[in-house]
């Protein structure tokens, strides 16, 4: 086939492409351009096109918030320890947060206009609410990306003298990026909980709703009028009748789930941020040809999953702090969500989270292979491996079996509850192997941390009794609290006992590390870490946990819409579309494996970019230096 | 290209596509027509061969594909059951079936067994543990029977709290549990049925479903629909067609439309939404047989040997008023005694109210003579009736049945059933007090029929179509509720529109 010929294929081909594109789209622009309020999304309608274009955008938005503050944390430590390696990481990265940046900011062009043409009545409404925050929005946006350009652009210039100066544009710009997403989360979080806690509510609406009520009931004074309000449903930030909003805009921002969802992803997009740089790492492994690439990498790769891991460890004390906070707006909303519709929906998550600690230890513990003076620590391996496995177990136990049994079995249970292993459904012995899970990984970090050296302080004997004892004690605690739990009042529990798990918790990893530090601030090495001289397998395992990272992001961006059952904004706008319905469990999965897979073709391709990039700037240097070595002959 | 580089290449496309397939939902990929081979299956064999035989970037493709597989996979193995309950079609005379229905309820759609247990050996929930509660709730208030608190407990839950148990339960008939009158009535039999004893019949609800905050909050359509597309739908569903509202032009009863769909006289609903509230609409469109409004009922009655086919005029408890219809379009009212109307042979004795009996005469086993009597009650295997002044219970299973057979030669023969059917060889019935024994392949098949009863039948039934549930969607629904709302009997300028002011002040 000639050149010519193939130019006309690839013509015809993609003239046939272009007409189906139009036929596709043709029978949209038909309908009735008509004040509307729903208009249907040609194809794959307009749930999922909305479902995708949002999950997308935020797994992007995800990656530019988070990479940008991995990438200052390694800048800092570069600079402060004057290892170049950092510095040329962070850089490295920063590097392809351009085109991601681009692509996040396309895909929120996306779902805007999905959105404006799918959805124009729940947009209006939003809209008239949030407005001034949009505007705010967007003076936010130009801050951020000009700071990314000067931040990314001057940063062989700004080196030295100066590199304080680039550091503040590296906090400044994501103080920029977390301000823009703490804005976008007051439009979700409202739309889930569309409630302001009496303490915080406005002036404005308080005196508005006193009027209200003196108007009602001419017996009501003044005086008289707000005794007993004490619960947020008492003072309703909307027209019970009419749906219509009556507070202020910062009623609406500081809605109840706002700050918890806010800080469940500043941290989470941390975790995310390092996971994906830790997944780059191990690709840049397993394809490197030479020992000081693989050593680089592996190093990079290490980097990136302590990071994640630091991210991670507090995410499930903040993911029950959201929770509680959904539980106190709507009850049953919270009920729904860990006792009943969305029950199975959590025994997946914690199928992956249980996936993201075994994976992260296993990494931790195959890492310790390539540390001279690690074996000491093998002998405890088995222990951390069975306590473990038999608190993912447990945390993936059901609480109700009401979904998936019928009437017969239920009826030979004698409930929802399984007659044994129910009891390990409960929150508290859930939040009890949450804690013991996390205790286990924060010990093999540590064990991590300490193989090949021996501290040289005289009170090291004391110190290791001083740290068994700790962690015995806070453990033995942690369980005895969680037992008690399941003979308490909720309440008691929710309020009380869980809340002295985690201080517990936190509280041993405090001490411990602050003991450990001086221990081992003037320790010698034993042996050296051997970069370069991990297994595949744990490079495997990085790329195994930055795609249940992201899938995990994936099913709760399901549970937080789904949440809202049949609601555009919960117990104000009804959703009346023809998508008013949850969808299966396994049907959200399946959408988020094809985002997922969409996600990871547009990471592949932009890091492809930047290689691509690299590899021509170093090909053209090399011709450079030749040319210059011949014009010296 | 060599074979080895032709399997890469085919097992790669083949993990694509079956990746997509799988996720796709697709029906399984045959290997041969009597062999089908699910997707998953495919998708795993080409994971294998790629991982052994690609290099380290495929290799790397085709695990995180595969991992993307296993949460998909994993998620799609939690079995889905529905909890979906039929409260319409239930006999509500049987208190077990109500229960069981009940029962659906609490599990499903009401959540109540998210906090509440009904075992005494399980761990404490978040709300008290309900064994025994058909018994324990006559005991928890001092001067309220057990049925008065559970209604109260469903109704206003923050009235009694059990000790050491919190404010939590929501009003389940609010959003959004939204549980209707019918439901909180099966599950409060599920509850009697725990220790106590189940009494299904109907309760005033202690709540006024048609307040207008509530019933904005109960059901919030209203703020969305848009009355003018409401009035498009009810002009398109031919609602039009029976049903006169102030303002619509509608065809003349009698005419057939396009659809070949008779005009009949439906109520007149335009000031529909002055006396009813928004959940009445909504059932009278979901369920039209749910309440049938008085003169509008179609029923089909025989009385002194005539079927009398029309509306359901008038009913008292002696007589009834049917209004019937010539061929030439002159209507007719007639008076019906309910003592004249005819008797009617019975096979099956389930279900009989629901199926409009309201008399029956049966024999028992054990008795010579047929009793005759009114139905006052019935659940699946036994019937009570009213016979003079007392009420008589009777086994379903043991009352003699009569078989009717028609011979060859055109005898037709009626006697008490002892055995065998037509699929037997022989029948043998009791006529005349004394046994005889048919040969099957002397009678008639089509001729035979056995009767375990016979009762007198009125079984009135809406004429509205009941497939809007089918042909609506949840907006044509919403935006028909909304212009519903607006028959109040006042002017068109009334409708009200959606508020884009802002708020006073």
């Amino acid at each position: 086939m000639t050149k010519i010929s193939k130019k006309r294929l690839y013509l015809v081909l993609g003239c046939v492409l272009v007409f189906y594109a139009v036929l596709a789209i043709a029978p949209a622009f038909a309908q009735d351009m008509t004040e509307a309020e729903y208009r249907p999304f040609p194809l794959i309608g307009s749930r999922s096109a909305a479902w995708i274009a949002a999950q997308l955008h935020l797994l992007f938005g995800s990656f530019i918030l988070g990479v940008p503050m991995f990438a200052v944390i390694i800048e800092f430590i570069g600079w402060k320890t004057k290892d170049m390696r950092y510095d040329r990481m962070a850089q490295e990265f920063i590097k392809l947060c351009m085109g991601a940046f681009s692509t996040t900011a396309l895909l929120g062009g996306v779902l805007v206009f999905i959105l404006i043409w799918c959805y124009p009545k729940v947009m209006s409404k939003l809209s008239g609410i949030f407005g001034p925050t949009m505007i705010f929005y967007v003076i936010l946006f130009f801050g951020e990306t000009f700071t990314l350009y000067l931040y990314s652009y001057g940063w062989d210039k700004m080196q030295g003298r100066h590199k304080g100066w680039h550091l503040f544009l590296g906090v400044l710009l994501n103080v920029w990026g977390t301000a823009i997403m703490f804005v976008s989360n007051s439009w979700l979080s409202y739309q889930t909980s569309p409630a302001t806690q009496h303490g915080v509510l406005s002036e404005m609406r308080k005196k508005s709703w006193m009027e209200e009520q003196l108007a009602a009931d001419p017996s009501l004074t003044p005086e008289t009028v707000m005794e007993g309000v004490t619960d947020h449903s008492m003072i309703p930030l909307h027209n019970e009748v009419t749906g219509e909003f009556m507070g202020t805009v910062w009623d609406a921002v500081n809605n109840f789930t706002w700050m918890p969802i806010n800080i469940h992803r500043l941290v989470g997009n941390i975790a995310f941020g390092g996971s994906i740089v830790a997944a780059y790492a191990a690709f840049r492994f397993l394809v490197a040809k030479t020992k000081e690439d693989k050593a680089h990498y592996d190093w990079m790769g290490y980097t990136g999953n302590f990071i994640a891991l630091c991210g991670l460890i507090p995410l499930p004390f903040l993911g029950y702090w959201l929770g509680r906070e959904i539980y106190l707006f709507n009850n049953t909303m919270g009920i729904n969500m860990m006792g009943s519709l969305f029950s199975w929906l959590f025994i997946i998550q914690a199928v992956m989270i249980g996936v993201l600690f075994i994976g992260a230890n296993y990494y931790l513990w195959s890492g310790m292979g390539r540390i001279d003076g690690a074996e000491v620590y093998a002998r405890y391996r088995p222990w951390m491996i069975i306590a473990i496995i038999v608190s993912v177990a447990i945390w993936m136990t059901p609480r109700t079996l009401s979904k998936i049994s019928s009437a017969s079995e239920l009826s030979a249970m004698g409930g929802a509850n399984h007659p044994h292993l129910g009891l390990f459904g409960l929150m508290t012995a859930k939040n009890t192997v949450v804690n013991i899970i996390i205790l286990t990984t924060f010990l093999s970090f540590l064990f991590y941390r300490r193989s090949g050296k021996v501290p040289t302080v005289g009170w090291r004997k004391v110190g290791n009794i001083a740290i068994f004892s700790i962690c015995v004690f806070a453990v033995v605690a942690i369980i005895v609290i969680g037992i008690v739990g399941f003979s308490v009042p909720t309440d008691f529990r929710v309020n009380i006992l869980t809340p002295y798990q985690v201080l517990i918790a936190l509280a041993l990893m405090a001490i411990v590390t602050v003991i450990d530090i001086f221990m081992y601030r003037k320790a010698t090495t034993s042996g050296t870490i051997n970069w370069g001289e991990m297994t595949d397998r744990s490079q495997y395992v990085l790329i195994l946990i930055a795609i249940t990272f992201t899938s995990l992001m994936g099913l709760m961006g399901y549970a937080r819409s789904g949440l809202r059952e049949a609601w555009h904004i919960f117990g104000v706008m009804q959703d009346t579309s023809v998508d008013a319905f949850t969808p299966l469990l396994s049907e959200a999965v399946n959408m988020v494996a094809i985002i997922m897979v969409a996600f990871f073709a547009l990471v592949g391709f932009i890091f492809w970019l930047g290689l691509w990039g690299e590899k021509k700037k170093q090909e053209k240097a090399a011709v450079e230096a030749e040319v210059a070595a011949q014009g010296d002959d | 290209m060599s074979r080895n580089t032709l399997i890469k290449i085919a097992s790669l496309i083949l993990m694509v596509v079956s990746f997509i397939a799988y996720i796709a939902g697709a029906s399984a990929f045959p290997i041969a027509s009597e062999n089908l081979l699910p997707w998953s299956a495919w998708f795993l064999i080409s994971v294998i061969v790629n991982i052994i035989l690609w290099s380290n970037v495929v290799k790397l493709l085709t695990f995180s594909l595969a991992v993307i597989w296993f949460y998909a996979f994993v998620a799609g193995l939690v079995p889905e059951s529905s909890t979906a309950v039929n409260l319409t079609e239930l006999d509500w005379s049987d208190p077990d079936a109500v229960a069981e229905q009940g029962a659906l309820v609490f599990n499903g759609k009401g959540q109540c067994a998210a906090c509440h247990t009904v075992d005494t050996s399980a761990p404490p929930g978040r709300c008290p543990d309900l064994t025994d509660i058909g018994v324990n709730a006559a005991t928890r208030v001092p001067g309220m029977d057990a049925k008065a608190y559970l209604i109260e407990s469903m109704y206003q839950p923050a009235n009694f709290l059990v000790p050491g148990y919190g404010k939590i339960m929501p009003e389940v008939w609010k959003a959004p549990i939204n549980l209707s009158k019918l439901e909180i009535e099966a599950v409060i039999a599920y509850l009697q049925s725990q220790g106590g004893e189940i009494d299904p019949t109907p309760f005033d609800e202690p709540i006024d479903r048609a307040d207008i905050g509530t019933a904005a909050e109960a059901l919030p359509p209203l703020l969305t629909g848009d009355p003018e597309l409401g009035k498009k739908v009810f002009v398109d569903v031919a609602c039009i067609s029976c049903h006169a509202v102030t303002g619509i032009e509608s065809p003349a009863a009698g005419e057939v439309n396009e659809e070949d769909f008779e005009v009949v006289t439906a109520p007149d609903l335009s000031e529909i939404a002055a006396f009813n509230d928004m959940r009445y609409l909504e059932e009278s469109i979901l369920l039209p047989g749910a309440q049938i409004v008085s003169g509008y009922g179609a029923v089909t009655v025989r009385a002194k040997g005539t079927t009398f086919q029309g509306t359901l005029v008038s009913q008292d408890t002696e007589k009834i008023v049917v209004r019937t219809k010539t061929a030439d379009g002159t209507e007719e009212e007639h008076t019906i005694l309910l003592t004249e109307i005819d008797d009617e042979p019975i096979e099956e004795l389930t279900n009989l109210m629901a199926r409009g009996y309201f008399t029956l005469t049966l024999t028992p086993i054990d008795a010579d003579a047929s009793v005759t009597g009114e139905i006052v009650s019935e659940t699946d295997e036994t019937v009570t009736l009213k016979v003079g002044d007392e009420n008589r219970m009777f086994s379903k299973t043991d009352v003699k049945s009569q078989m009717t057979v028609i011979t060859f030669d055109g005898d037709e023969i009626v006697g008490d059933h002892v055995s065998g059917t037509m699929d037997d060889y022989e029948i043998i019935l009791i006529v005349d007090g004394s046994e005889e024994v048919f040969d099957t392949l002397d009678l008639d098949l089509d001729g035979t029929a056995m009767t375990r009863a016979r009762g007198k039948k009125l079984l009135v039934t809406s004429p509205m179509p009941e497939n809007f549930p089918l042909i609506l969607t949840v907006a044509d629904m919403t935006n028909l509720l909304s212009f519903l709302s607006t028959l109040t009997g006042a002017t068109a300028e009334a409708v009200p529109e959606e508020t884009t002011e802002a708020p006073a002040e």
